[in-house]
């Protein structure tokens, strides 16, 4: 015989249709104001861009419809390739060493180093800086003649001689890279650090007892483990990286000539100098779909592949 | 005793405001024009946005007397170079009219114009009841006035700031006499202020200097230059070029119907000149900017520049630079063989009424206020001198007996031959291009030919056949 108690934890109560209509709308209700939030913040403001794309959109007054016009004269125009360029070359040299050091830099920290709980907090200060602060920072380090890595290591040593990074097109690019990497890699090496700190000891000790070296058990345990993390981490990254505009605002402006002009620099430009609005957006919406089509496939690749996500 | 001393002391204080007043009949007449003006708008707040430079600052201190007059308040916001022109830009172009008055650069207004966000002041200048008597816009400066406030029959504004560029060098150094023998040795010429491009550009190369070498009789501790110039993308970096070097040696961006001549054989040459110099500059040039390029010369790192008059006022002042009381000014050198048609570039400003403001009589007679003789007096004593946009500035104790004398005959000279660039629509997009390949032709990345070949192509592009102006 069943006592009613046993019943009650093996099977529901019988829920009335009123309330299970009101249970189906819980959810809804619960997320609803975040999501008006994000329509009104985010989704809006992105539509409102792609209608700007499709109108001629000067000095702030929205006038004709003109279809893809804007998006031709921004395809046509060499200035707008020459940005992703420079934004490519900034992402592909920037984030897989602000990867690599992080990633060293974590398994280092996890191995029990002296002095950990004060270096951590020390790590994050280049991230937590607002990136005007940044900028003004390695102005001050590397500005021509009177910056303090200038005058006192480039000049000293005479390394680049007669040159000031920041002003010249081979080198200002990869300065700027530099002053990321800098700032970011603590970032990254954090991320990782937490998430070594997370995983399970079961597999290392089994390993242990099956003779595997260090080595064997970073590619065989620790790296399969860490893919989804080290995928997400890489993503958001790579998407930061590519949408930087603060610190090459303070320290080039975009210049010497175009040499570190980004589609964000240039969407800046295009809007706030030149008022040309439409053409502004079109840059805004080619860069969202670029980013949608990549950001797709590589969520279906890490999904599949990598077991992330 | 002392009761003897206080009347003696109001008598004085008497005597002294009856003589002014009777010294000074339009000045009485003008401030009492002001308050009778002023009486439907008393009350009534306007917002005024302008630039922070040393003029602006000073000209902060004798708002307050324009509220005392009429009892317009006025809240007088000032803000950085780039910042002004951007919020400006915005609030005018967004409509919203936060701001009555908002000071423009002579190179905003074509744009500004074409998007028909500045109101004509014709009608209140008109008007007896708004416009002062006492105004005699004859006196303004006039090229730099008639080129700025007026556009297709219309006035839009007074004119409010001459900001212009002078010639900057280290005294101390051009009357070293080590220094003058040894020039003299090589150039065949004395050393003095640079006459012509020809001469700056051999005083550049005569003073550029490695760390060691000996300058005035002393060993430099760190390297020397013979030129400082502002390189930024974006600043003033092409109107410099543009108008000091371009327009001297005779080439120019567009011609009289506003057709792009870019790729003249004259600008070739001017863009050879600007290379050379920049080789005799500090590295970080295509980092300076208009503020940076005072505070070079101001360190005592340069020989000579040219620069904005306005900044030159803030870094040759005691305290503020070591070597100051130890340059001299002179007029923006000229083209060798073309001084009958020197050049010097300018940037004449002006405080318009935003097309959206709700108070635009308030804001006209602000704005009449502060270009009336009365104030422009004020702010040259006040100032203890200043960038004259009047005729009989000149004449003022603070600049007539002012110890920098030679600042003040530069600037005239560069101001009896300064006017506004052309109104384009497309400024911004030519200027943004133009100023790329100044930095990339000073920097060597580009041969003048090409810089000259590749301005033209953007011009035709960005005019699309038509005249670039409007």
């Amino acid at each position: 015989m069943t006592r009613a108690s046993d019943r009650m934890t093996t099977e529901p109560a019988p829920v009335s249709a009123p309330v299970l209509r009101e249970r189906r709308w819980y959810p809804y209700l619960l997320i609803g104001p975040s999501m008006i939030m994000l329509v009104v913040v985010s989704l809006v403001p992105f539509l409102y861009a792609v209608y700007l794309s499709f109108h001629a959109a000067k000095f702030g007054r929205v006038t004709d419809f003109i279809g893809f016009d804007n998006y031709a004269a921004l395809l046509a125009d060499p200035r707008f390739w020459n940005s992703i360029g420079v934004a490519a070359t900034f992402v592909v040299i920037a984030v897989p060493i602000e990867f690599m050091l992080g990633l060293t830099g974590a398994l280092v920290l996890n191995q029990n180093v002296r002095g950990r709980s004060l270096l951590i907090p020390l790590l994050f200060m280049p991230t937590m800086m607002a990136p005007i602060v940044v900028g003004l920072l390695w102005k001050i380090m590397l500005a021509g003649s009177w910056g303090f890595l200038s005058y006192n290591v480039l000049e000293r040593f005479d390394i680049l001689p007669g040159t000031s990074v920041f002003a010249s097109p081979d080198y200002a690019l990869y300065a700027l890279i530099f002053v990321d990497i800098w700032q970011w890699t603590p970032f990254m090496m954090l991320a990782f650090f937490a998430g070594l700190q997370a995983l399970p000891l079961g597999p290392y000790r089994a390993a242990a007892v099956d003779g595997a070296n260090p080595l064997q058990m970073f590619f065989h345990i620790t790296l399969p483990l860490m893919t989804p993390l080290l995928a997400v981490i890489g993503l958001l990254r790579f998407i930061d990286a590519f949408k930087v505009f603060d610190t090459i605002y303070i320290l080039t402006g975009g210049g010497p000539g175009i040499s570190t002009e980004t589609p964000s620099i240039l969407a800046n430009k295009m809007t706030f100098e030149f008022w040309n609005i439409g053409e502004a957006s079109a840059l805004a919406v080619l860069v969202w779909i670029a980013f949608f089509a990549f950001c797709s496939v590589f969520y279906q690749i890490a999904k599949k592949k990598l077991n992330a996500f | 005793m002392k009761r003897k001393i206080w009347c003696f002391a109001a008598a004085l204080a008497a005597t002294t405001a009856l003589t002014a007043s009777a010294l000074h009949p339009a000045m009485a007449q003008d401030a009492s024009f002001y308050a009778e003006a002023a009486k439907p708008y008393k009350g009534t707040t306007i917002r005024v946005l302008d630039e922070i430079t040393p003029l602006q600052e000073t000209l902060s201190k004798i708002v307050p007397d324009f509220e005392k007059e009429t009892g317009i308040k006025v809240e007088w916001e000032l803000l950085n170079h780039f910042e002004v022109i951007n919020k400006g830009q915005a609030d005018m172009l967004s409509g919203r009219g936060y701001y009555d008055a908002i000071m423009l650069h002579g190179s905003q207004l074509g744009p500004m114009l074409s998007a028909g966000v500045i109101a004509p002041i014709d009608a209140y200048v008109a008007n007896a009841k708004l416009a002062d008597p006492a105004m005699n816009d004859h006196d303004f400066i006039q090229t730099p006035y008639k080129t700025t406030a007026f556009s297709g029959g219309k006035q839009y504004g007074f004119i409010n700031w001459n900001y212009n560029h002078v010639y900057w060098a280290r005294a101390d150094l051009l009357n070293n006499p080590e220094e003058q023998a040894a020039f003299k040795a090589k150039y065949g010429y004395d050393l003095a202020p640079a006459k012509t491009i020809e001469q700056m550009r051999d005083i550049a190369q005569f003073f550029t200097r490695k760390k060691g070498a000996m300058l005035a009789g002393k060993p430099l501790e760190s390297d020397f230059y013979g030129i400082v110039l502002e390189g930024i993308k974006g600043g003033s970096t092409f109107s410099n070029l543009w108008v000091n070097f371009i327009q001297n040696y005779g080439g120019d961006v567009l011609d009289k119907d506003g057709k792009p001549v870019f790729d003249s054989p004259q600008t070739v040459a001017a863009l050879t000149m600007w290379r050379e110099l920049w080789t005799y500059a500090p590295p970080g040039i295509a980092e300076y900017s208009l503020v940076d390029v005072p505070t070079v010369m101001g360190n005592g790192i340069a020989a000579q520049s040219l620069a904005w008059s306005d900044f030159v006022l803030g870094i040759d002042k005691p305290g503020v630079s070591p070597y100051a009381g130890k340059f001299v000014y002179a007029p923006v050198p000229a083209k060798a063989g073309n001084e009958a048609k020197r050049h010097a570039d300018a940037e004449p400003s002006v405080t318009v009424i935003s097309a959206a403001s709700k108070n635009p009589e308030a804001t006209f007679l602000f704005l009449e206020w502060l270009a009336s003789k009365r104030q422009q007096d004020k702010l040259i004593e006040m100032g203890q001198g200043g960038v004259p946009i009047r005729e009989s500035s000149w004449a003022l104790p603070a600049i007539k007996d002012a110890s920098n004398s030679t600042l003040f005959a530069a600037m005239k000279s560069s101001l009896a031959v300064a006017s506004a660039r052309p109104k384009m629509e497309k400024y911004p997009e030519m200027f943004d291009a133009m100023s790329g390949i100044a930095q990339q032709v000073g920097l060597g990345k580009m041969t003048p030919e090409e810089g000259a070949k590749q301005g033209q192509a953007i011009l035709v592009k960005l005019c699309g056949g038509k005249s670039c102006t409007i």
